[in-house]
This record gives structure tokens, C-alpha cells and sequence, in this order.
């Protein structure tokens, strides 16, 4: 910018907004520069006199009445959430109810279960000695302890979800 | 204008109200309806519309408070449901084509405009409201939010979903607009 050359308005306006810049040095001697500020100045001031206007006097009571047929918000997840688990539960439970290979592995697979029962109790007993025993008990811990913090990340996330009218 | 404040004195209210208390609610409401049904009627141009959608956007917080995040503040998170709803609206207004804006003088209330006493007249504070309803609901809003309601450009940013620089630089835009218009309506 020569000493001669006035500045872009929008430059000009956001030293104004600083406080400072060449912009502003060059408008305090230019009388074009100087006359859109003024300009700005009295625009400025006429808007900062304009005020919200008065919501009507019904609109609280009105709020408030659709808000009591409405429930509690923290219910409102409860009741998402039950009608969504049972819809599962009843998919699933179909499924193995009308097909009769998927039930007959069910059953054979809780079977086997069973007769391994004993064998799945040493082998957790055996795991968890050898835990103790090779000092990865404090490995082991502060992996749960990690899981936890992820998941409790994960839930923290997934409340402070989407502004419900961008959803 | 000031910056964003250290306490937070909506948080008891909003813990209180997603436990189900219409009192906290209630005071919600109560805080922030004149912000609320102040954006809306600038962006809308109507008074009816503009309850309708300060009630609906009430109603939204509501149901969503769970997932409202109390650190931040409250009023620009309604704020920005109200803004959302108001788009919609004027989108499917757009699509339907229907009557001209009605002058922002006449939905304003007469109480409030006789109250002023300030510099300038009654007047050209019409004339400015005026001039303002003749802008597009971008300009209208930003221009609203800036100098009627005395938001930083930081809360601006927030409730628009945009960086303040941006804010900046639509305020410049719709001033200027605004400016020509008054420019332009004062020989008559």
C-alpha cells in the first residue's frame, strides 16, 4: 500500500477491530479513509441501539405444556434403549426357533459345555496361578484399567453426540 | 461483550431438569427465550413463526439435554437448534414461494421502540430496521447477533458453526450491504 493508495474496506474495518495497522495510519490522514470510518462509526452506534424484541408473554406457559406431556429426558434414553434390546432378543430367539440346524448346534454347543465345565474351571484356575506365579498380574490389571478408561472415553463420547437438530 | 464466563450457572438447572424437575427448566427457558425468540423473528420475519419455533426449539433441548455437554454455554446451544430450525424453515418457505416479507417495523412490539430514547430518532431506527429486512436472513442473523443481542464473535462462531475469522468477514459483508441500502434510501 503507497502512502497514496487507500486500503481495502474490509482490511481497514479489521484494524479498526485491533485497534492498529497501517490501514489506520493511512486512514488518520486521508480524509476519503477518514469519512468511511465516520461513516462506520455512526452505523455502529445506530445499531447497537437496536434491541431484541419482548418473546410474547405465552411463550414460557406454552413451552412448559408441551414439555410436561414430554418424559423425563433421562427416561427418554431407557425407553429407546428397552424397545431396541427386546427387538433384538426377539430376532435372534426367531432365528434359532425357525431354524432347526442353529437350534440343534445351541443345544449341542451347551452340552459340550457342560461336560467341559470342569475342564474350563481348571483351566481358568491354572491361568490365573500362572498369572500370580509369573508376576503378570500387574500387566493383566493395567489392562483393565486401560479397557475401562476407553470405554468411560467412549461413553463420554458418544454423550456429547451431534446438536439434536443437526441429527 | 464480555468473554465466556467462569462459572456455570445454568449447570445445576440442567442437571436438575434431565432428572425430570419443570422448575429447572422452566428457568432455562426463562434465561434465554428473549434471545431465543429474538433470533428467530429476525431470521423469520414473523411473529407467529417465530413462537412457533422458539416453542419447537424449547422442546428440542429438552428432549436432547442428555446429550447437551454443560461445560458449554446453554443459551448458544439452543441458540444454534433455534437457527437450524429457522433455516429449515425459510428453506421450505424458499421451495413454496409464497408472501413478501413484512416490514420488521410492524412485528416489533410499539412498547419496546417508544422506550428508546437514544441518539438517534424513532425514525431512522425504522428506517434501520427497515433497511435490515431487505437483507438476506445470512446477513440478518450475523448483524443481529453482533450488535442486537452483543455476542463476540468467538459465541457467534459457536452457535453458526464456523470460525470466528469468518464471522469477521460476513459481518463486514452484511454491513456494508446494510450501509448502501441506507445510503441508497435517504434522499427519499
Amino acid at each position: 500500500m503507497t502512502p497514496n493508495q487507500c486500503p481495502d474496506l474490509e482490511v481497514l474495518f479489521t484494524e479498526l477491530e485491533a485497534g492498529e495497522g497501517s490501514a489506520l495510519d493511512h486512514a488518520a490522514t486521508c480524509a476519503l479513509c477518514s469519512a468511511v470510518l465516520e461513516d462506520h462509526r455512526q452505523l455502529e452506534k445506530d445499531l447497537y441501539r437496536l434491541a431484541d424484541p419482548l418473546p410474547p408473554p405465552t411463550l414460557v406457559a406454552n413451552v412448559m405444556a408441551r414439555v410436561a406431556t414430554e418424559p423425563t429426558p433421562l427416561r427418554r434414553e431407557l425407553w429407546a434403549g428397552i424397545p431396541i434390546l427386546v427387538a433384538s432378543l426377539g430376532v435372534g430367539l426367531g432365528l434359532l426357533i425357525t431354524n432347526d440346524q442353529a437350534l440343534s448346534q445351541l443345544g449341542a454347543a451347551l452340552a459340550a459345555l457342560v461336560m467341559d465345565g470342569k475342564g474350563l474351571l481348571q483351566g481358568l484356575a491354572s491361568g490365573a496361578n500362572a498369572l500370580w506365579s509369573t508376576a503378570a498380574g500387574p500387566v493383566a490389571a493395567i489392562l483393565i484399567i486401560l479397557l475401562i478408561v476407553s470405554l468411560s472415553g467412549l461413553k463420554r463420547l458418544v454423550g456429547d453426540g451431534p446438536n439434536p437438530s443437526q441429527a | 461483550m464480555a468473554e465466556e464466563a467462569p462459572t456455570l450457572p445454568w449447570k445445576a438447572d440442567v442437571l436438575a431438569a434431565r432428572r425430570g424437575d419443570p422448575n429447572a427448566f422452566e428457568a432455562l427457558v426463562r434465561s434465554v427465550q428473549r434471545a431465543v425468540y429474538g433470533l428467530a423473528l429476525r431470521l423469520l420475519n414473523s411473529e407467529a413463526e417465530a413462537a412457533e419455533v422458539s416453542q419447537e426449539a424449547f422442546l428440542r433441548a429438552y428432549q436432547n439435554l442428555h446429550r447437551y455437554d454443560e461445560s458449554r454455554p446453554f443459551d448458544l446451544w439452543v441458540m444454534a437448534i433455534t437457527r437450524n430450525l429457522c433455516l429449515d424453515l425459510l428453506r421450505r418457505r424458499t421451495k413454496m414461494r409464497t408472501e413478501e416479507l413484512e416490514p420488521m417495523k410492524e412485528v416489533l412490539p410499539s412498547g419496546e421502540i417508544s422506550l428508546e430514547d437514544g441518539a438517534i430518532a424513532r425514525q431512522e431506527r425504522q428506517s434501520l430496521e427497515e433497511a435490515m429486512t431487505t437483507l438476506s436472513a445470512e446477513d440478518r442473523e450475523v448483524l443481529a447477533l453482533y450488535y442486537v443481542q452483543k455476542r463476540t464473535t468467538k459465541e457467534i462462531a459457536q452457535i453458526l458453526g464456523c470460525a470466528p475469522g469468518t464471522i469477521m468477514a460476513r459481518l463486514f459483508r452484511a454491513r456494508e450491504k446494510l450501509r448502501k441500502k441506507m445510503t441508497t434510501e435517504e434522499p427519499t
